[in-house]
């Protein structure tokens, strides 16, 4: 089932057109939302609540529509925007019950859901303090709380790793992780940064210049077509490579040990094939995988493609 | 490493959840709770009441005087000669200036706060609306102000008419309750409108402040030159032509005293027992252009609130 289905949306500020028919399914689960600055990510997220009205296009979440539902979607739906916000004048526990009232919880629910979530992102001894005086990576997390007190359906997260350190990017991707698998509620997370997307996100939609350049699982846009295989030798071995081609295999240039190969049937017939050659080649094969490209090259690819 | 005793794990909430109609009373009621929390709240709200205060101590000490002079004198008391919804008029003008510093306090910073901080990204985020959240912050202001200017009103209201019922407290106007809580509500819905206008046009609570007071004072200057120009020809005996009494309201402090001597249908009357003090009072002004110049303003700077309230900068 999608959460958001989107049709030939077309957003503009003025002259500029951020979003230029987009038309893109995003499903249940966790989904990363790829492209590089200015691609219209943002924009997306900021027309999906309901904060810009689209020129044309429509869109639902969770069933509502973007135009006619935006109460309905808001309060089903979580933001963790990219950029600092709270309230001023209030303590972090304060700030994350008021966000729970103004979804609708009432008052006593708001305040234990407040120190709920707040324990659950990690901020459960610096609760009672004021909010402007919390490092970056402490405001990353008050902004997830906030997100996620009145137990939204859908989550958006923009850009949840911005101005973390290291170790504070590792435990954000891990709380973000955590919460978007089996706990019922689906994560759209929007990055222009690869490794985060790959660690957390099991879809990907790539963005760019306002247009859907891909969409799918990781694990399908990293597939190379014709399914070729990673075939790491002890030494390199040209024997090995004569013997492959002899069988009618594509060898492509070795990386290292690694060799590359492209032979049309199942990876397990090619992997036969590729033992029974190494045998009689002398070579020694150390390891066999289904040969992917990195998230990076499939992105790359993506948003280069006109 | 021990594990807690809490299940720390993420759970969905499955509460109750109240339908998205009342979502400006969470706002309202944040923004009051933020406001009572300074001490300058209600430094200043006791000391708007001073005016009251005074007069108390000189119904005392008449009192106590004319309690020693007999019956002749307790008949010439100057408390008989009380106009008693001017007392009010006169205690709601000697307030305007520290209900103005409390407006200052509670509403400068209201809007532009929140735009330093981004807030309105959690509040719109949340299933809230652009209108929710301007009632909520305009209740915000208009409750507390209500309050501290009805309490002295109505306790000095109540005083007075449990001990000067014979000298004419209730006789002199059956109908000042009524307009007394008129005339509470205006200073509440004027400041709240305009500090909300202002407000949502900074992102720093002082720069608004700033601005404020500005508008706040210059508007003043104006009243109170209209004022020496109307006292200055009422004693050389020439009739302040229409413009001088017109503009003698045309601030922030001029429009309430209007609304205030519109509801208590009063000119006024001086604050010290001056003989023939009556004369110098600017008189009540025309119901029909000042009624509609008050909510008019109080309009427009909603308008200006609400058209200035954006949860995104959309820049062109």
């Amino acid at each position: 089932m999608s959460v958001a289905t989107i049709q030939n949306l077309v957003v503009r500020y003025g002259n500029f057109t951020a979003l230029n028919g987009l038309s893109c399914e995003i499903s249940e689960g966790c989904t990363g939302l790829l492209g590089p600055n200015g691609a219209g990510k943002t924009t997306l997220i900021k027309t999906i609540l309901g904060f810009i009205k689209p020129t044309s296009g429509t869109a639902t979440v969770l069933g509502y529509d973007i135009e006619a539902a935006g109460t309905a979607i808001r309060q089903k739906v979580g933001l963790m925007p990219e950029q600092d916000c709270h309230i001023p004048g209030t303590t972090a526990v304060q700030f994350v019950a008021y966000a729970g009232e103004l979804a609708g919880m009432p008052g006593d629910q708001a305040i234990r859901r407040a120190h709920e979530v707040l324990d659950y992102c990690g901020l459960g001894e610096a609760r009672y303090r004021n909010v402007e005086t919390y490092s970056t990576g402490m405001k990353q997390r008050i902004k997830l709380a906030q997100a996620l007190v009145h137990g939204p359906k859908l989550l958006l997260l923009d850009e949840p790793t911005n101005g973390l350190d290291p170790a504070g990017r590792e435990e954000m991707l891990e709380l973000v992780r955590s919460v978007s698998h089996g706990k019922g509620l689906s994560v759209i997370v929007s990055s222009h940064l690869l490794p985060d997307i790959e660690r957390v996100c099991d879809r990907v939609v790539v963005v760019m210049q306002g247009q859907l350049r891909a969409q799918g699982t990781i694990k399908d846009l990293k597939k190379i077509e014709g399914r070729p295989v990673d075939i790491e030798l002890r030494d390199p071995s040209p024997a090995f490579v004569t013997a492959m081609q002899a069988q009618g295999a594509v060898v492509m240039p070795p990386k290292r040990t690694t060799y590359r190969i492209q032979l049309p049937g199942l990876p397990e017939e090619v992997a036969k094939i590729a033992m029974q050659v190494a045998r009689d080649s002398g070579a020694q094969v150390r390891g066999f995988v289904i040969a992917e490209r990195s998230l990076e090259d499939a992105f790359l690819e993506a948003i280069s493609a006109k | 490493m021990a594990s807690p005793i809490a299940d720390l794990t993420y759970r969905n909430y499955d509460g109750p959840l109240e339908p998205p109609i009342n979502r400006w009373w969470a706002i309202a009621k944040l923004s009051m709770k933020l406001s009572t929390k300074k001490k300058g709240f209600w430094a200043w709200s006791t000391l708007s009441a001073f005016w009251y205060i005074i007069l108390l101590i000189f119904f005392y000490f008449t009192e106590t005087v004319v309690s020693n002079v007999g019956a002749v004198g307790q008949k010439a008391s100057p408390i008989n000669n009380l106009i008693w919804k001017d007392q009010f008029l006169n205690a709601f003008g000697e307030s305007q200036l520290f209900l103005f510093i409390l407006a200052l306090l509670m509403g400068a910073g209201t809007i532009a706060n929140d735009n330093r901080a981004k807030a309105l990204l959690v509040y719109l985020s949340k299933p809230c609306s652009k209108l929710d959240y301007v009632i909520g912050k305009w209740l915000g202001i208009f409750v507390p102000m209500t309050i501290v200017t009805a309490v002295p009103a109505l306790i000095f209201y109540m005083y007075c008419l449990m001990s000067y019922r014979s000298a004419g407290f209730w006789t002199q106007d059956p109908w000042l309750i009524v307009r007394l809580l008129g005339m509470i509500l205006i200073p509440g819905t004027l400041y709240s409108s305009i500090t909300l206008a202002i407000s949502s046009m900074f992102q720093q609570g002082r720069l608004a402040g700033g601005v404020f007071a500005g508008v706040y004072f210059i508007s003043y200057f104006i009243t109170l030159a209209m004022e020496g120009a109307y006292v200055s020809m009422s004693m050389g005996g020439s009739n302040p032509p229409g413009i001088v009494k017109g503009l003698f309201y045309c601030s922030v402090d001029g429009l309430q005293a209007a609304m205030a001597k519109i509801i208590l249908h009063t000119n006024g009357s001086p604050k010290l027992p001056i003989p023939g003090g009556a004369k110098f009072q600017v008189p009540e002004p025309s119901t029909f252009i000042f009624v509609p110049a008050f909510f008019g303003v109080c309009a427009l700077s909603l308008l200006i609130a609400w058209s200035q309230i954006r949860a995104v900068e959309v820049v062109r």
